[in-house]
C-alpha cells in the first residue's frame, strides 16, 4: 500500500514540474500534427494542447476564472467579448515579424481594430454537407437552406437530416433562409426563425455537433448542417474509404456563417514570450497552408497560398468567391438581452 | 447453501451479455483496419502503433489512472465513515450533505467547484479534479456502506466493548471487516465515476492536467478513431492488471 | 460521553470535507440564482460600492422564470418518468444477477463481480458509440428488427435517434450501480436463515419472498438512489442519442450553464432538481426500507 501511495505521489508532482511549454487552447482538430511537431522542435518546448468544439464551452471556462493559457483560438465574436472583458494583453507587433503575410481583407475588422489583440488564423464557413449519390437518385438540390428548413422538400429525407445543435448557428440558418441577417436581433424575427425550425423539426433526425461527420460518411445521414472543415474530413473520409457513394459540401444560395478564428494571449498567460513565437511562427506561409491542406480550412493568409494544393483552393465553400462572400457574415456578439431571448426561443423549441 | 437455480443463472448470463455486447464492438474494432468504425474491413495493429506514438493521450490515461485511484482511496476511507455516521445517527442534515453532490446535476458541480477553487485560490491541476471528484464520491461509497449495514448484528459491538476492546479496536476488528464488502464496491464505483467523469472534470481540470475522458471528447468531432477504441482497450486491461496487483499486495483489504 | 465523542469523530471528517466541496459551493450557486448573468456570460457582479455606500444588485427574475410556462416543469415530469423506468429496468436485471453472485461459491464472487464492472473501465464516450454502432439503421440488430417490422406490415422503425435508445443507454451505464450494492447486501445474509425456513418446509418461492426479498430492501434502495438520480440529470446520452424529442431536464441545465450562458438561470433549475431529488429520495427511504432496519 505504501509503495502505492509514493506511486501517486511521485505521479502528481510530475504533471506538475512540466517542462517549457506552450498551452494552447484549441478548437477541436483544428490544427495539424505535423505544424506542431514542427514548432515544438523549433521552440525546444512542448506543445500542450486542450480542445473546446463550441464558443460557448470555451467561454464558460474562461469567464470563471480559469484562463492561464498561453494562445487562445477564438471566433470573432468572442474576441469581441474577451476583449471587452479586459482578459486579453495587447500584441507586442514588434515580435510578430510576418504579419505582413495577413490578406487586407481579414484585418483590422471592428471587433478588433488596428488588431491591438489578435491575429486572424483561420476561416471556416457553416454550410450544408450531402450525401451527394442520393440527393441525385432523388433529384434534390442541396445548395439552398430548404434542404433542411421547407417540409416539401424534408418529407423525401425524412429522419436523414441532423443540424447543428447550437442556437446561434441554427438561428443564424433559419434567419437566412428567411431573408433576414444572421445578427437579427429583432424578437419577431427571432419567433419567425423559431416557427420555421418547429416546422422542420419533427423531418430531423437530431441536433447534432458532435457526430454528424461519421453518420455522413458510414451513410446513416444524407445531409448535414455543419462547418466547411468537418465536412471536408467527411467527404475525404468517405473517398479514403471507398464507400459506394461520394460527400460534397455547398454554401447554401441565400448565404451563411463565416467564422474567422483568432489567435490571442491571455493577460495570465504563462509565456507571453512563446505565445508570440508560435503566432509568428503560424503566420509563416506554409505553416498556414498546412491548415488548408490538412485541416481543410479557409486561410486568411495571403502569401500562403502558392503553398496551398491547387484542388483544395478551388473549393469554393472553402475559399468563397467574391460574389459568395458578399453573401457571408460574421455573427457579433449578441448582447445579454438578445441571447436571453434566444436562448428561451430555443429552451422551447427544444422542449416542443 | 441452495445451489443457484437454473432460470437465476439463465438471467445472469443474459445480463453479462447486455454488458459485454458494446464491449465487444469496443474492442474489436480497436483491430479494425478501417477508421470508421462501421463495418469489418480487416485485421490490423495500426491503431495501437498511433496510440504509442502519440504522448498526449498517453499522458493524459496516466493522468486518468492516478487522479481515479487517488479519488477512490480518499473517498473510501470519508465515504467508510460517513455510511457509519449516517447508520448510527439518522440527522436528516448529514444524509443532505452526502447524497447532495450525488443528487445534483453534474454541471452544477463543476461550475460550483470552479467558482469555489477560484474563491480559496486553489489552483486548477491534478489536485483540485481529485478534490472534485471525491465530492461527489463519498456518497457512493457511503450508501453502499449504509447499505451493507443495516440489519447487521450489533451486538458483536456491545460483547467487545464489555470484553474491554477501545472503540477503535471494536471498529478495526469488528466493524470493519464486516463492511469490507461494502467499502470495496463503493470504492469500485468511485473510481468508475472518477475515471470517466467528463463534465466535472471539464470544470476543475488546469492547464495540461487533460484526463482521458477530455482527450476523446475532443477527438469526438472527427468520429471516435479505433485509436480511441485502442486506448479505451488498453485502460481496461491496465485497470484490470492493477486492480489484481493490488489485491496481491494486501490481501485483506480486497478479499472479503 | 466516550461513545459520543466517536460518533463525532466518525462524521466530523466527511462533514468537514463536504461543507468545504460540497456546502460552499452550493451556497455560492444559490447567491448565483439571485444574481444577473455578465454581459458575455458568467456573472454579473452583485454589489457595487458608491462613496462609502453599498448596493446590492439581486433579483427574484430567475425564479420567476421558473414558473412563467409549464415547459420546465413538463420536461421534469418527462424526464422523472425516463429515470423511474430505467431505475425499474436496473433492478429487475440486477437482481438475479447480484443474487447469483452473492451464492456462488466465495472463490469465484470476486472475478464476478469484478467482471461486471470491468466494461466500465473503458470509456464511457466510447461506450455510447458502441452502442450507435449497435442501433446504426445499417446495423444487423435494425435490419432484422425491421425484417419482423416489414412481415407485420408495421412502419420501418429507427432506433438510432429515439427515446428507446436513450433508455437502453441509461440503463446500460447506470446497471453497475444496482447490482453492487444489491450484491453488497445479498451477500451478507445469513445462509442458516433460509436452511431453517426449508427445513420448516417453505417452497423455493416462499424463501424468496419472505426473507431473502425483505432483506434485500436496503439494498435494492441503495442502489435505486444510486440509479435514478444520475440518470435524472444526465445530458451526454440523450444529446448523443435522443434525436430531436429524446431530451431530458439535464440538457436544459447544460444548455443554460454552456450555450446560453445564463449562470443565474441554470442555477436555478439545478437547485430546484436537486431539491426535488432530495425530497423524493427521502419519501423513498420512509416507504422502501423495511421496520427494525431504520435505526442501528
Amino acid at each position: 500500500m505504501k509503495k502505492f501511495l509514493c506511486c501517486v505521489v511521485l505521479g502528481l508532482s510530475q504533471t506538475v514540474l512540466a517542462d517549457k511549454a506552450l498551452n494552447l487552447f484549441n478548437w477541436n482538430d483544428y490544427i495539424a500534427d505535423e505544424t506542431v511537431a514542427r514548432f515544438e522542435s523549433e521552440c525546444g518546448c512542448k506543445v500542450v494542447q486542450d480542445y473546446f468544439s463550441a464558443t460557448e464551452e470555451m467561454m464558460a471556462k474562461l469567464l470563471a476564472g480559469n484562463g492561464d493559457y498561453d494562445i487562445v483560438i477564438p471566433t470573432q465574436n468572442a474576441v469581441e467579448a474577451l476583449v471587452k472583458q479586459g482578459f486579453l494583453t495587447p500584441l507586442d507587433k514588434s515580435k510578430l515579424s510576418n504579419i505582413g503575410n495577413m490578406a487586407a481583407g481579414f484585418m483590422n475588422k471592428s471587433y478588433d481594430p488596428g488588431n491591438t489583440y489578435s491575429l486572424p488564423y483561420a476561416f471556416t464557413t457553416t454550410l450544408i454537407g450531402y450525401n451527394e449519390t442520393k440527393m441525385a437518385e432523388l433529384g434534390l438540390e442541396p445548395g439552398d437552406w430548404s434542404i433542411i428548413f421547407d417540409p416539401k422538400v424534408l418529407s423525401k429525407i425524412k429522419g436523414k437530416v441532423t443540424v447543428m445543435d447550437d442556437s446561434e448557428e441554427l438561428f443564424a440558418a433559419a434567419l437566412k433562409y428567411l431573408g433576414y441577417s444572421a445578427n437579427d436581433s429583432d424578437e419577431k424575427h427571432l419567433k419567425e426563425a423559431q416557427a420555421v425550425i418547429l416546422k422542420a423539426k419533427p423531418y430531423w433526425a437530431a441536433f447534432n455537433s458532435s457526430s454528424y461527420i461519421k453518420e455522413l460518411t458510414v451513410g446513416n445521414i444524407w445531409v448535414a448542417h455543419g462547418y466547411s472543415s468537418d465536412m471536408f474530413q467527411a467527404r475525404s473520409d468517405a473517398a479514403e474509404a471507398g464507400r459506394s457513394f461520394t460527400v460534397n459540401f455547398v454554401i447554401p444560395k441565400q448565404g451563411a456563417v463565416l467564422a474567422l478564428d483568432n489567435m490571442v494571449i491571455p493577460r495570465k498567460a504563462r509565456s507571453p514570450e512563446l505565445a508570440h513565437q508560435f503566432i509568428n511562427f503560424m503566420m509563416r506561409p506554409e505553416n498556414a497552408a498546412e491548415l488548408s491542406n490538412i485541416v481543410g480550412t479557409g486561410n486568411p493568409n495571403a502569401a500562403a497560398k502558392p503553398f496551398i494544393e491547387e484542388e483544395i483552393l478551388a473549393i469554393s465553400a472553402i475559399f468563397p468567391s467574391e460574389q459568395q462572400l458578399n453573401s457571408l457574415e460574421t455573427l457579433d456578439a449578441r448582447n445579454a438581452k438578445s441571447r436571453r431571448v434566444m436562448s428561451r426561443l430555443w429552451t422551447e423549441l427544444k422542449v416542443k | 447453501m441452495a445451489r443457484p437455480r437454473k432460470t437465476l443463472l439463465l438471467a445472469s448470463a443474459l445480463v453479462y451479455l447486455f454488458l459485454y455486447i458494446p464491449l465487444a464492438v469496443v474492442v474489436v474494432f480497436s483491430f479494425n483496419d478501417s477508421r470508421l468504425n462501421a463495418e469489418w474491413v480487416g485485421f490490423t495493429w495500426k491503431w495501437y502503433d498511433q496510440l504509442f506514438s502519440n504522448p498526449q493521450m498517453l499522458q493524459a490515461a496516466r493522468n486518468s489512472l492516478i487522479i481515479a485511484l487517488a479519488a477512490a482511496l480518499l473517498s473510501g476511507v470519508l465515504g467508510c465513515l460517513a455510511g457509519i455516521a449516517l447508520h448510527r445517527f439518522r440527522q436528516k442534515w448529514l444524509s443532505a450533505l452526502v447524497l447532495g453532490p450525488v443528487a445534483m446535476p453534474d454541471i452544477l458541480i463543476g461550475v460550483s467547484l470552479l467558482l469555489t477553487f477560484m474563491l480559496f485560490n486553489i489552483g486548477l491541476g491534478s489536485i483540485s479534479i481529485i478534490l472534485a471528484h471525491v465530492s461527489f464520491c463519498i456518497g457512493f461509497v457511503a450508501l453502499a456502506v449504509q447499505a451493507r449495514m443495516s440489519g447487521m448484528d450489533d451486538s458483536l459491538l456491545e460483547a467487545a466493548r464489555d470484553l474491554g476492546a477501545s472503540p477503535w479496536q471494536s471498529f478495526r476488528l469488528i466493524t470493519l471487516p464486516l463492511l469490507l464488502p461494502g467499502v470495496i464496491a463503493g470504492m469500485m464505483m468511485a473510481f468508475t465515476l472518477s475515471i470517466d467523469d467528463f463534465v466535472v472534470t471539464f470544470f476543475t481540470a488546469g492547464v495540461g492536467s487533460a484526463t482521458l475522458p477530455l482527450e476523446i471528447y475532443s477527438m469526438v468531432k472527427i468520429a471516435v478513431t479505433p485509436e480511441v477504441n485502442a486506448v479505451s482497450t488498453l485502460l481496461m486491461l491496465l485497470t484490470l492488471v492493477l486492480i489484481t496487483v493490488l489485491s496481491r499486495f494486501s490481501p485483506q483489504s480486497l478479499r472479503s | 460521553m466516550h461513545h459520543r465523542l466517536s460518533k463525532v469523530l466518525l462524521a466530523l471528517p466527511p462533514a468537514a470535507y463536504l461543507v468545504v466541496f460540497f456546502a460552499v459551493p452550493s451556497l455560492l450557486m444559490l447567491l448565483a440564482s439571485f444574481r444577473y448573468p455578465g454581459e458575455y456570460g458568467g456573472l454579473a457582479p452583485w454589489y457595487y460600492i458608491d462613496d462609502g455606500q453599498l448596493s446590492l444588485d439581486l433579483t427574484t427574475e430567475n425564479w420567476l422564470r421558473l414558473v412563467e410556462s409549464t415547459i420546465y416543469l413538463g420536461l421534469l415530469l418527462k424526464s422523472l418518468g425516463f429515470a423511474l423506468l430505467t431505475t425499474l429496468i436496473c433492478a429487475l436485471m440486477a437482481y438475479p444477477l447480484a443474487l447469483t453472485i452473492a451464492r456462488s461459491p466465495k472463490r469465484h464472487r470476486d472475478l464476478l463481480l469484478l467482471l461486471v464492472i470491468l466494461p466500465f473501465w473503458s470509456n464511457f464516450l466510447v461506450r455510447i458509440y458502441a452502442w450507435m454502432i449497435i442501433f446504426s439503421p445499417q446495423g444487423a440488430l435494425s435490419e432484422g428488427l425491421n425484417a419482423v417490422t416489414g412481415l407485420l406490415g408495421l412502419e420501418p422503425v429507427n432506433l438510432m435517434f429515439s427515446s428507446t435508445a436513450v433508455i437502453v443507454c441509461l440503463v446500460y451505464v447506470h446497471l453497475p450501480f444496482m447490482i453492487l450494492p444489491l450484491y453488497a447486501n445479498l451477500e451478507k445474509h445469513d445462509p442458516a436463515l433460509l436452511d431453517a425456513a426449508q427445513d420448516l418446509g417453505a417452497n423455493a418461492r416462499q424463501r424468496f419472498w419472505k426473507i431473502t426479498w425483505p432483506l434485500s430492501l436496503p439494498g435494492i434502495y441503495a442502489g435505486g438512489v444510486l440509479v435514478f438520480i444520475p440518470s435524472l440529470g444526465i445530458f451526454a446520452i440523450p444529446d448523443l442519442l435522443g434525436g430531436t424529442n429524446g431530451i431530458m431536464i439535464g440538457n436544459v441545465i447544460k444548455q443554460q450553464f454552456v450555450e446560453a450562458r445564463d449562470w443565474p438561470f441554470g442555477s436555478v433549475l439545478s437547485l430546484v432538481l436537486t431539491a426535488i431529488t432530495l425530497m423524493l429520495v427521502a419519501i423513498a427511504g420512509r416507504f422502501g426500507r423495511p421496520k427494525g432496519t431504520a435505526n442501528g
